[in-house]
């Protein structure tokens, strides 16, 4: 290609502690508007900042799984700028020091080879609220509407440096980057819930030339989907506009995802002078070297290493041990799973499909999920024992896991255990032959198909419980017989 | 009662021994008021009905066996401290009727301990100054000269003896120069010790949370009662496992007072006479006398100025007219911000505001507030420098007579008063003010200020100097 | 325009507060005076040194995190404009 891509992103995450970062006010989302304020985060006279000691700890968290240096001394300064979204006319921000800086996350090029993305900086800030802009016309039309749940939610900023080379490599960091805020637990990175936010800088530089170009900046992508599509998007305008011999210009644009196109929102403007100084109402923050290493020690296994592991440990296929870490609380419950019934590939099986489907139809996350490691264990020995067929067993777990009930409960409640009686099955194959002469002379022509035919009548027969093993053996032996 | 005439400790006594209920003497005081208050400016509210109840409530917990040391002490309190049962005017037309959510800690400790809040005291426009002069409601005027300024409400409260203690702020040195103005005690307490939560600040590095009373001795009835750790303000967490009193022998032979002679260069000359023989009769009375030198007051003021209205640019950006106070009505959003802010916001703190963003904006930050940062550090480190060879010092509270209430003066005039009082502010250094002496039947304060905690000293040495006097 | 007098508008600008053109005119004096009333201060030599950053001495003030929700009807009570749940503003064109 004639010109090389140069992007960095700039990611806001919403850290997942119980209250706001300067009050005690809960972080937690709630349809009401304005029910989640006090007088601190409103901005009353006479109020000040309280720090939250959770909001620091998983910023820290935060700043050492991105591999950053941790600044021992850093402080918050005020970041002055009025929007109705923002009680105080200014955001608590950290400007001139922040938590983490210089750290990396590694991610795969466009050719499969390693990437290492610099994080320029991790620092905490306080978010805004959220306004509303009533559609129509008349009385509700000629106002906005604030809603301030969310102002003084904690954020981590984390900044990229220009190293990324392609959307698909946006968006692999975006995906690194929510694997390891989920691995730590600092936040849930939902974008359509907008727990992470993406802002993009794009720029386009003739490939092998030193100078970057004028970038332009990116905003209002909700899935990481749209960021890969709206780079694209911006990519190929920027290079249309360089063939046309025309110089990019400077702008903020936005994606709307209904025309899938980027469209303008303010042109070239003078950087905005936010007048940053210390807050004064606030207690800076020391660390010492030790409680850094403390937090960088006590991280997590991550999604990578932990695949490999499974790869390792486990003997489990690489397609496996993928699915199985896309998130931390998957792989714990598969491991939990593990130490009751050891069989990986067996366990991984029912994980990857029974589980993971009944988790998303149900919203819910591994960690929540009613059909417990002991269940799965239960119901995985109830097969080895004979007791039910693995056709009944994937109809009590989805009962079991519906109801909470356990799987040996549902199979009794049910009546679903597997007929292994030999006089009772033979009574019911006999039944079949008698019943199907036409599929019998089909086999005995060599057509073994007609025997599925015959065994899937005995089950039907059965109500599915008939253990298909025995069925099988029975049927060959009358019929050949 | 003449309250000026008695102690808050021996009112209280008296309340708690049933001499006389606290609901008797608050309906005193609040009969006085209207009387005393005549032609002085003084209330933004006063508490009626309130006081009243508050007062029933003190009588009500005596008979349940409570030991309230201040039991049925009337109090003012001014009015950019948040209390939220009368409007909090925070010195703005347009929050006259404004009922804050939030009650100071330190007005929250002195009711606790059963005085009685009687009212609100008028202040500067947003509690910008220390003359009272820009307030929307108009100045106050000083109980000794009715022509010339109080310096602050609170003081002229208690100079009248409409109340026995007055809660106010200083960042400048608006408490300090209303105690001098007004020949009253007041004190500034070391950074952290008061919790400021409450508290309206328009410049938060240097506003605190003191006390103005008659005497020393009531200062000191007061003090531990609001000092100490608040939650709310994290600069008390200096005060988190108690507060490490910094407290010299009572003997005056034993205490080296520090006599900075370079405040002659500023002083009118007949306020140097009675600063003067203020030295004289400390060295009379036994203590130690030693010369020394403040080289950067004037730089001291100056670099104040420039971080105080940096803060408050900023702390002042919250009034934006959407969550309290009055809106414009306007029919779009920048209208509503430049309409409101300029309701809310009386001249001298528009002035402030916008001069306080011309010194943060691209291009001053560096020249003017990291400077001024830099000053403020310098006359820190010169403060505790003169205090490694003194155990406190002395200095005028100010450098002139309270202003004429019709006089026009310019607003550098205005500020310039805080010559000595801005500098004690960035040292972080508690600060008491003590009448000195008088010029024509005019109170001139003092200053007295110690190491960080020292203010029992500063009031032991303060009492000692008003019983002599 | 000299660059303090631009730097006054734009102050004003931003700091979003209405003046009128004689407060304005007066503004741009009295800036002026305050500017040159800071020479001395401007001229100390303050070396290297960090400068001073905040007025206490504590640091790592924090709290615990436990949830606490206020009752927001007294609070809204203060709002000059307040609907539906909701603080009102002049409508925002996007």
């Amino acid at each position: 290609m004639k010109y090389e891509v140069v992007i960095g992103l700039e990611v806001h995450v919403e850290l997942l502690t119980r209250c706001k970062l300067f009050c005690s006010c809960p972080n937690s989302f709630v349809p009401e508007p304005n029910v989640n304020t006090c007088p601190i985060c409103l901005g009353f006279p006479g109020t000040l900042p309280q720090m939250s000691s959770e909001a620091l700890q998983q910023a820290l968290i935060a700043a050492v799984a991105l591999n950053c240096e941790v600044a021992l001394y850093s402080y918050f300064d005020r970041k002055n700028y009025f929007y109705p979204d923002m009680p105080k006319g200014y955001q608590i921000s950290q400007y001139f020091v922040p938590l983490g800086s210089n750290g990396h996350l590694m991610i795969k090029d466009d050719r499969g080879e390693n990437n290492k993305v610099v994080i320029e900086r991790v620092h905490m800030e306080e978010d805004a609220g959220k306004l509303i802009h009533a559609p129509g016309s008349g009385a509700s039309g000629s106002t906005s509407m604030v809603d301030y749940n969310r102002a003084g939610v904690p954020l981590i900023e984390i900044v990229t440096g220009p190293d990324l080379r392609s959307p698909l490599e946006a968006r692999r960091y975006l995906e690194k980057l929510k694997s390891v805020m989920q691995y730590t637990r600092v936040s849930d990175c939902k974008m359509e819930e907008g727990s992470l936010r993406c802002d993009a800088n794009v720029s386009l530089r003739l490939s092998g030339s030193q100078p970057y170009g004028t970038k332009t900046e990116l905003k209002n992508m909700n899935s990481f989907r749209a960021v890969e599509k709206s780079l694209e998007h911006e990519i190929k305008r920027q290079a249309a506009t360089l063939e046309r011999g025309d110089n990019v210009i400077t702008q903020t644009l936005r994606w709307d995802e209904n025309t899938q196109e980027t469209i303008v929102m303010r042109g070239k403007l003078e950087a905005q002078d936010y007048r940053c100084f210390a807050d004064p109402e606030l207690a800076p923050i020391k660390l010492k070297a030790e409680e850094v290493e403390k937090a960088r020690e006590a991280l997590p296994e991550m999604a990578e290493a932990r695949a490999q592991r499974f790869i390792n440990d486990y003997k489990l296929p690489e397609y496996d041990a993928g699915v199985l870490t896309a998130s931390r609380s998957l792989a714990d419950y598969f491991e939990s799973c593990l130490k009751l019934y050891n069989n990986p590939k067996e366990v991984s099986n029912w994980v990857m499909g029974e589980i993971c489907a009944h988790l998303n139809n149900a919203g819910l996350d591994a960690g929540q999920c009613p059909f417990q490691p002991e269940d799965m264990a239960e119901l995985l020995k109830m097969i080895d024992d004979d007791l039910i067929n693995g056709k009944i067993a994937k109809e009590v777990l989805e009962k079991a896991f519906l109801s909470g009930k356990s799987p040996r409960q549902v199979v009794e409640e049910e009546n679903l255990v597997q007929i292994s009686d030999h006089s009772e099955l033979e009574a019911i194959v006999n039944q079949v032959i008698k019943d199907n002469p036409d599929s019998i002379e089909s086999y005995r022509g060599g057509k073994t198909r007609a025997l599925g035919f015959l065994v899937g009548q005995v089950m039907k027969a059965t109500g599915g419980k008939a253990n298909p093993q025995l069925v099988n053996e029975l049927l060959i032996k009358k019929i050949d017989g | 009662m003449e309250l000026r005439k008695t102690t808050v400790h021996r009112v209280a006594e008296a309340v708690l021994q049933g001499e006389i209920t606290a609901h008797q003497l608050i309906d005193i005081t609040l009969k006085n008021c209207g009387v005393l208050n005549e032609g002085l400016n003084i209330f933004t509210a006063v508490a009626g009905v309130d006081a009243s109840e508050q007062a029933r409530a003190v009588d009500q917990k005596i008979k349940q066996g409570k030991k309230l040391p201040l039991a049925g002490i009337p109090v003012v309190v001014k009015d950019d401290l948040c209390y939220g049962v009368l409007p909090t005017s925070l010195g703005s037309s347009a929050f006259s009727e404004f009922i804050s959510p939030v009650t100071a800690t330190a007005v929250e400790r002195l009711m606790d301990a059963g005085a009685v809040v009687i009212g609100k005291t008028n202040l500067d426009d947003m509690g910008q100054g220390s003359t009272t002069l820009s307030s929307p409601r108009g100045a106050t005027a000083n109980p000794w000269q009715a022509e010339r300024t109080a310096g602050s409400a609170g003081a002229a409260a208690v100079a009248t003896g409409i109340c026995m203690l007055a809660v106010e702020s200083d960042s400048g040195g608006a408490l300090r120069q209303g105690a001098s103005h007004c020949g009253v005690a007041g004190l500034r307490p070391t950074t952290g010790r008061v919790s400021r939560y409450g508290l309206n600040a328009h410049c938060s590095s240097f506003a605190r949370v003191g006390v103005t009373a008659f005497s020393c001795e009531n200062i000191s009835g007061v003090l531990d009662i609001i000092s100490g750790f608040d939650e709310r303000d994290a600069a008390t967490a200096v005060c988190r496992d108690g507060i490490q009193e910094n407290i010299k022998a009572p003997g005056s032979e034993d205490i080296t007072i520090g006599y900075p002679v370079t405040v002659f260069d500023f002083l009118e000359p007949e306020l140097r006479e009675v600063f003067e023989q203020a030295r004289d009769e400390f060295a009379g009375h036994g203590y130690k006398i030693k010369e020394i030198e403040l080289g950067l007051l004037r730089e001291g003021l100056q670099a104040y100025y420039v971080i105080a209205l940096a803060e408050a640019s900023s702390s002042h950006a919250r009034f934006d007219g959407i969550r309290f106070g009055k809106t414009g009505a306007a029919d779009n959003l920048h209208n509503m911000y430049f309409q409101s802010r300029a309701e809310i916001l009386g001249q001298e703190a528009r002035r402030r505001s916008i001069f306080g963003t011309f010194l943060l904006g691209k291009g001053n930050y560096g020249r003017y507030y990291r400077q001024a940062s830099k000053i403020w550090q310098m006359v820190r480190w010169e403060f505790e420098g003169a205090l490694k060879d003194c155990d406190l010092l002395m200095l005028p509270t100010s450098k002139n007579l309270p202003r004429p209430l019709q006089g026009q003066s310019s607003f550098l005039d205005q500020w310039s008063d805080d010559l000595f009082c801005a500098p004690v502010s960035l040292s972080g250094l508690p600060a008491l003010t003590i009448p000195a002496g008088q010029i024509e039947q005019h109170p001139v304060g003092m200053q007295l200020v110690g190491p960080p905690f020292s203010e029992k000293t500063l009031l032991n040495v303060g009492s000692a100097s008003e019983h002599k006097n | 325009m000299d660059d303090r007098s631009a730097g006054l508008d734009k102050a004003i600008e931003a700091i979003k507060i209405g003046v009128s053109d004689p407060e304005r005119n007066q503004l741009h004096i009295e800036l002026d005076q305050f500017l040159d009333w800071l020479e001395p201060m401007l001229g100390v030599d303050t070396g290297d040194q960090e400068g001073l950053l905040f007025s206490h001495d504590a640091v790592n003030v924090l709290r615990e995190d436990s949830p606490r929700q206020s009752d927001p009807a007294e609070i809204q009570e203060a709002a000059p404009s307040f609907a539906g749940g909701f603080y009102l503003v002049p409508k925002i064109m996007e």
